[in-house]
């Protein structure tokens, strides 16, 4: 027998146990979360062609995307209801964790991934929630840097590093842009593929 | 005859169905990506009614002008706060333009009286174009 090798075949699991295969287990709560952030994906590439940061055109361009460009609408909104579910899922799906114990020995590791990507995923929502560059965005983004420079010492740094020049005027800036659209999703993909794997290490549940 | 439908069979019309998927997608995605940025809008408005003298303020529907008569012609003012941007109204008892994001409040002629606002709202040009109507331009700002 060849000696397999890869990410894609250490995912498969030896074995499951009938427990861990009872929909009642998971509700699929992870697998629900992971499919909204492939739509999420999928449909932030595509917000990508016609959305442009910035004080002046990015909210403008967001109106045009949903109102002008054909299937705009669409797109915009099956990438902010995927959004939206994400937030929801990952929620219930730490929910379930906790109800059902998984966070102990041997799984203890992958709890702080999840936890990671718990906060990872509410960051997104927030940035994705400034890029729309609407008044409530600038207002938003006003209240994250009063919030972050809180922090003694490396609270400016790190609302510069984050937000960049955001103000209660302009929430879009090309560095919430480059975070929400690049950095983020990817370690968040990163940190999920992790997951999965550790998942199966640790005596896994449902096979994908 | 009632055909054996194997685990086989069923994957296999899942995979055709994702591929039918995938092509009827195509148009949609091609339309999105096909499309111009939108051409600018115009920013000629052009009214057509009654304007009595001395009345208030009166909305062109669907835009963000407003028109009043006064001794010696027309004026248009753009209902656009001055401090984020929000669509002003006209109360005609109060006399007075109010924003509903952060509460700036204009006189009847659209200075800033309370609030954040810092200017006064934007006047636009209007003139006669024959024929009985009026034209705004909106990008041609008198203030």
């Amino acid at each position: 027998m060849s000696q397999k090798r890869g990410f894609l075949n250490h995912i498969r699991p030896h074995g499951v146990s009938e427990k861990a295969m009872s929909f009642g287990y998971t509700f699929c709560l992870g697998g629900v979360s992971f499919l909204a952030f492939i739509v999420l994906g999928l449909t932030g590439i595509l917000l990508m062609f016609h959305y442009l940061p910035g004080a002046k055109s990015g909210y403008a361009s967001v109106t045009t995307l949903a109102s002008v460009i054909p299937f705009g609408g669409l797109i915009r909104n099956l990438h902010f209801w995927a959004g939206q579910v994400m937030v929801v899922s990952v929620s219930l799906h730490m929910v379930r964790v906790v109800r059902t114990k998984s966070y102990r020995p041997p799984k203890e590791w992958n709890w702080l991934v999840g936890m990671s990507l718990l906060v990872l995923t509410l960051v997104l929502d927030f940035t994705g929630y400034l890029l729309r560059g609407s008044q409530e965005s600038g207002a938003a983004a006003a209240v994250a840097v009063h919030i972050l420079t809180l922090l003694p010492g490396i609270g400016r740094p790190l609302a510069q590093m984050f937000l960049g020049e955001v103000s209660a005027a302009n929430s879009s800036t090309l560095m919430v842009y480059v975070w929400h659209c690049v950095a983020l999703p990817f370690l968040a993909l990163w940190l999920q593929m992790f997951h999965f794997w550790k998942i199966r290490k640790d005596g896994g549940v449902r096979p994908l | 005859m009632a055909r054996d439908w194997t685990r086989r069979d069923v994957l296999k019309m899942g995979k055709g169905a994702l591929v039918a998927a995938g092509l009827l997608s195509l148009y949609p995605l091609t339309r999105y990506l096909g499309s111009r940025e939108d051409a600018v809008a115009s920013p000629i408005i052009s009214f057509k009614g009654e304007l009595k003298k001395g009345a208030p303020w009166q909305n062109i529907p669907q835009t963000r002008v407003w028109l009043r008569r006064v001794s010696g012609g027309y004026q248009a003012i753009l209902a656009t706060c001055t401090h984020l941007g929000c669509e002003v109204r006209y109360y005609p008892e109060q006399r007075e333009w109010r924003c509903p994001c952060h509460g700036s409040v204009y006189d009847e002629d659209g200075r800033p009286i309370r609030g954040p606002a810092p200017l006064p709202l934007p006047r636009v040009a209007v003139q006669p174009a024959g024929n009985g109507s009026l034209r705004i331009d909106t990008s041609r700002k008198l203030n």
